[in-house]
C-alpha cells in the first residue's frame, strides 16, 4: 500500500452561493493517536485561519460553508491540516469553482414520424437544477444532451446549449433510447454531474413498429469488393486484349521522342536515299541550310545511289568520260512536278529551296528521275564538289559533296542542256589539272560560266580565267539575300571562247527560273569577247576563298583575283547570302 | 476582372467573418440598424440591456482565454498560483459579493458600480494591450485578445453610459473609478516580477469581467424581466 497522506480532493459550488470541499483521509491507520484532520480557511484579506463551519452538511471527509460564509469574488485559502501539520492547502475562488447540479424534471414528447414510420421525431425537455438562480439571473447555464441506443455504448453528443428544450430527430422507432444531459456554468469549462437517465420507447406510446421491415443498410462492403473485382476483371482484360485501338484508348502509348517526318524505323531499316530525302526536307534542316557558312549549306545526307558507292574517286569520276557522257544531265528534266506543290511562296523560284521544302517524295522522285545512273547529279556534282573546301568538315566528304550537288541537281537542272558543254569543259580544265596537280580531291570553283561551266582552279595552284570574269559584269543582281547565295555558287564566271560557242544554242530553250536565267548567261556570254583561257596553271596561289569583285546580276558574282581578306563571317551571316552591304564592304 | 476580384475578395470575407465565428464561439453582432429608421432612433432598454449582457459575456470569455494561454505559456512552473491571493486595484469599489448583497444594491447604484469598474479598467487594458506586445514570443492569439478587449470594453462603456442616461432619475454622480498605477510593474526588467504583474492583471481582469457579466445580468432579469429570466 502506498502511504497516502490526506488530501484535499476538490471544493465545488454548485450555485455560486455556497461551496463544500472534500477531503480524503489517506491510510495512515497505524498511527496511535487517531488523527483528527481539519480544514481551516482564509480569506484574502484576513489574517487568520478559521476552522470549517460545517463538517455534516455535505457529508463525510467534507465542508460545508454556507451562504454567509461565501463571498464570491475573494479568493480563499483552504488547508488540511491535523493540530500539528498542514497536510495539504488550496487557494481559489468560489467563482472559479462553479460546477452546477443535473437538470432535473427530463421528459420527451413526440414530434411526428415519418411516412413509413419507421423514423420519428422527439422533443426532450428539463427544468434547470433547482438550486441554481436561473431566475434572477445569478447564474447562467449550458446544457449539454446526450442520448444512444439501449444496446449501444457509445453516447452521441449535441452541442452545449442555452435552452432547455432540444429537439431530436430521425430516432428508430422500432428501438429504444437513453437520455441524458449535464450543466455547467456559462463561462467555465467544466461540467456538473449528468442528470438521471431517460428512457424513449416508442412503443410506449403506440408507434412502435415492430412488424416493418428494417431498412437494409446500403451494403457498403459488398459494393466495394465487387466494385474493385469488376475493376480489375476490366483493366485485365484490356491489357490482355488483342485489340490494339482499345488498348490504345485505355492506356494511350507514351509517346517517344520523334523528330517530325522522320520515321525512326525508317531511319534503321530504310533506304538511305528515302532517310535523306526525308532529312533534306525536314524543316530543321532546311534552316540550317540557310543558316550555315555558305560553303557547307548544301551538306545533307548522302542520297545513296547504288552506282555511286562503286566510284573510287571524285577524281576518277570526273576524269571518266565515259561517266560524263553516260550523264543524262540532260536528261534531268526540270519538271516542276511535285516541286512547285510544294515550294514555299515566301522563297520563290529558287529551285534549290524549292528541293528543300518539298516532301521526300517528290524530293526522292525528282532524284529517281533524275539519277538514271548517276548522270545529272554528277555533272554539276562534281564541280561543285571540286568546289567545296576543306572547311567542310564532314566525316564522308565524299558523300555530301555528292549530296550537295544532288541538291544542286535541281538548282543546276535549268542548266541541263549546258551542262554537257561545260562537262567537256571542265572536263577538260580538270584533266588539266589533274595532271598539273597531283591529288587534288576537291578543287576550288574560281569561276562559273555565263553557259553554266564551271571553271575550277586546283587548290593553290592555279586560278583559272580571271579575264573571263569580266564577262559577267553587265548584269546586276537582285538585292535580295536568297539570290545570292546562289549567285554565290554560280560564279559568273567567263569561259573559253571554244566553250562559250557551244552552249550559246543550248541554253535557248531553258525557262527562267529565278537566278540564273540562261537568256541572261547568253546575253552575257554574247557580250563576250572572246576570252581566253587564262593558263590553267599560274604561280599565283589561289585562296580558297576568293574575294567578290562585283556582284552582277543576275549572273553572280565576280570574283577577286586578288585574296583579299574575306572575313568568312561575313558570308555566313545572313544565311549564307550575302548582302550588298556586306559586299560593299568587301569588295576593294 | 474587377468584378471578379470584387467577388474574390467579398468571398474572403466571409469565410474570415465565418472562421471568426467558429473559433470564437461566439458571434458579435454589429450593431443593428434602428427598426424605426427615423433621426430620433431609439433603443429600448431590453435591447440595450441585450446587448450590453452580450458584450460583457464576450469581454468576460476573452479574458478567460486570455489568462489560461497566459498561464499555460507563461506561468508554468513558476508558482504564480500560490501568490494569486492578490489584491486587485478595484478592489476598493465595494461591490456585492454575493447574491444576497446583489439584489439588495439599488439598481442605479449598481450600474454606477459597473460604470466604475469600466472607467478603471480603460487605463489598464490599453497599456496591457502596448505591453504584451513587448513580450518575449508573445502569441498572436493573446495579442489579438488584449486589443479586443480594449475595444469592447470601450463600446461597453458607451452602452452603459447610455443605460444609465435612461435608467438614471437624478443627476449623473460622478464616476467613481479607481486609478491604477500598475504600469511599472508591467515594464520591469526582471522579466519574472514582469510576468508575474502580467499574470495578476489577467487574473484581475478575468475576476472583474465577470463580476460586470454577473451584475448585468442580474440587471436585466430584474428591470426587464421581473426577475424571471
Amino acid at each position: 500500500d502506498i502511504l497516502q497522506s490526506p488530501q484535499i480532493s476538490k471544493c465545488r459550488s454548485p450555485e455560486m452561493e455556497t461551496f463544500s470541499c472534500f477531503w480524503t483521509a489517506g491510510n495512515f491507520y497505524n498511527l496511535t493517536v487517531p488523527r483528527i484532520l481539519q480544514l481551516l480557511y482564509k480569506k484574502s484579506n484576513e489574517e487568520d485561519w478559521k476552522e470549517c463551519p460545517d463538517y455534516i452538511t455535505s457529508g463525510q471527509n467534507s465542508c460545508y460553508f454556507n451562504a454567509s460564509y461565501t463571498s464570491v469574488w475573494t479568493p480563499y485559502c483552504v488547508q488540511l491540516a491535523s493540530k500539528n501539520e498542514v497536510y495539504d492547502k488550496k487557494c481559489f475562488s468560489v467563482d472559479e469553482i462553479v460546477l452546477p447540479d443535473p437538470p432535473v424534471h427530463l421528459n420527451w414528447t413526440l414530434l411526428n414520424t415519418s411516412q413509413t414510420g419507421i423514423h420519428g421525431d422527439i422533443q426532450v425537455r428539463w427544468d434547470p437544477p433547482p438550486t441554481a438562480d436561473v431566475r434572477k439571473g445569478w447564474i447562467t447555464l449550458e446544457y449539454e444532451l446526450q442520448y444512444k441506443e439501449v444496446n449501444e455504448t457509445k453516447w452521441k453528443e449535441l452541442k452545449p446549449r442555452l435552452s432547455t428544450m432540444v429537439p431530436l430527430y430521425s430516432l428508430k422507432t422500432a428501438r429504444d433510447y437513453e437520455i441524458r444531459i449535464r450543466s455547467r456554468q456559462r463561462t467555465s469549462e467544466k461540467f456538473g454531474e449528468f442528470s438521471e437517465i431517460l428512457y424513449v420507447s416508442f412503443s410506449q406510446i403506440g408507434i412502435g413498429c415492430d412488424h416493418c421491415t428494417e431498412e437494409v443498410e446500403f451494403p457498403w462492403f459488398l459494393v466495394v469488393v465487387f466494385g474493385v473485382c469488376g475493376l480489375a476483371v476490366t483493366v485485365i482484360s484490356i491489357v490482355l486484349s488483342k485489340q490494339p485501338r482499345l488498348k490504345m484508348l485505355i492506356f494511350p502509348p507514351v509517346p517517344v521522342p520523334k523528330i517530325k517526318g522522320i520515321d525512326p524505323d525508317l531511319l534503321k531499316k530504310g533506304k538511305l536515299d528515302e532517310v535523306n530525302s526525308i532529312l533534306a526536307c525536314h524543316d530543321n534542316y532546311k534552316a540550317q541550310l540557310y543558316c550555315d557558312d555558305l560553303w557547307v549549306e548544301f551538306i545533307e545526307l548522302d542520297i545513296e545511289d547504288p552506282e555511286e558507292k562503286n566510284r573510287a574517286s571524285d577524281t576518277d569520276r570526273l576524269l571518266s568520260e565515259d561517266d560524263l557522257k553516260s550523264h543524262s544531265c540532260l536528261g534531268t528534266k526540270d519538271d516542276d512536278s511535285g516541286r512547285a506543290s510544294c515550294c514555299e511562296p515566301d522563297i520563290p523560284e529558287t529551285d534549290f529551296s524549292a528541293s528543300d521544302t518539298c516532301d521526300a517524295t517528290s524530293d526522292s522522285d525528282q532524284f529517281k528521275k533524275a539519277t538514271e545512273k548517276e548522270g545529272d547529279l554528277l555533272c554539276l556534282e562534281r564541280q561543285d564538289n571540286d568546289e567545296s573546301l576543306p572547311n567542310l568538315a564532314s566525316t564522308d566528304p565524299q558523300r555530301q559533296h555528292r549530296n550537295t550537288q544532288s541538291e544542286n541537281s535541281n538548282v543546276w537542272a535549268p542548266f541541263e542542256d549546258s551542262v554537257e558543254s561545260p562537262h567537256l569543259s571542265v572536263h577538260t580544265q580538270i584533266s588539266n589539272q589533274n595532271s598539273l596537280t597531283s591529288t587534288d580531291f576537291y578543287a576550288q570553283v574560281s569561276d562559273i560560266t555565263p553557259a553554266g561551266r564551271v571553271v575550277l582552279s586546283p587548290g593553290q595552284k592555279s586560278k583559272l580565267g580571271r579575264a573571263q570574269r569580266e564577262g559577267c559584269t553587265e548584269q546586276n543582281f537582285p538585292m535580295d539575300n536568297t539570290y545570292f547565295c546562289e549567285a554565290d555558287v554560280k560564279k559568273c564566271i567567263a569561259v573559253t571562247s571554244h566553250e562559250e560557242n557551244e552552249p550559246r544554242v543550248q541554253e535557248q530553250g531553258f525557262n527562267e527560273d529565278g537566278y540564273f536565267t540562261t537568256e541572261s548567261l547568253t546575253t552575257t556570254v554574247a557580250n563576250l569577247g572572246a576570252p581566253t583561257a587564262a593558263p590553267p596553271s599560274s604561280e599565283t596561289p589561289v585562296a580558297d576563298y576568293t574575294s567578290i569583285h562585283i556582284v552582277q546580276s543576275p549572273q553572280g558574282l565576280v570574283l577577286n583575283a586578288t585574296a583579299l581578306p574575306v572575313p568568312d563571317k561575313e558570308f555566313n551571316v545572313s544565311c549564307g547570302y550575302v548582302s550588298t552591304d556586306q559586299l560593299n564592304k568587301i569588295m576593294p | 476582372m474587377s468584378s471578379k476580384g470584387a467577388s474574390l475578395k467579398g468571398l474572403l470575407l466571409v469565410a474570415l467573418l465565418v472562421s471568426h465565428m467558429l473559433l470564437t464561439k461566439e458571434g458579435v453582432t454589429s450593431m443593428p440598424i434602428c427598426p424605426n429608421g427615423s433621426g430620433n432612433c431609439q433603443l429600448t432598454l431590453e435591447e440595450l440591456f441585450d446587448r450590453a449582457v452580450k458584450l460583457a459575456h464576450y469581454i468576460h470569455y476573452l479574458s478567460s482565454e486570455i489568462f489560461n494561454e497566459f498561464d499555460e505559456r507563461y506561468a508554468q512552473g513558476r508558482g504564480f498560483i500560490a501568490k494569486a491571493v492578490n489584491s486587485c486595484h478595484t478592489a476598493s469599489l465595494t461591490t456585492p459579493e454575493d447574491k444576497e448583497q446583489a439584489q439588495q444594491i439599488h439598481h442605479e447604484d449598481l450600474l454606477n458600480l459597473i460604470l466604475g469598474v469600466l472607467r478603471s479598467w480603460n487605463d489598464p487594458l490599453i497599456h496591457l494591450a502596448s505591453e504584451v506586445q513587448r513580450m518575449k514570443e508573445a502569441p498572436e492569439t493573446i495579442l489579438w485578445k488584449a486589443v479586443e478587449i480594449e475595444e469592447q470594453n470601450k463600446r461597453l462603456l458607451e452602452g452603459m453610459e447610455k443605460i444609465v442616461g435612461r435608467v438614471h432619475s437624478g443627476e449623473v454622480e460622478n464616476d467613481i473609478h479607481t486609478p491604477w498605477e500598475g504600469l511599472p510593474s508591467l515594464q520591469l526588467a526582471d522579466e519574472d516580477s514582469r510576468l508575474f504583474a502580467f499574470y495578476n492583471l489577467l487574473h484581475c481582469l478575468r475576476r472583474d469581467s465577470h463580476k460586470i457579466d454577473n451584475y448585468l445580468k442580474v440587471l436585466k432579469c430584474r428591470l426587464i424581466h421581473d426577475n424571471n429570466c
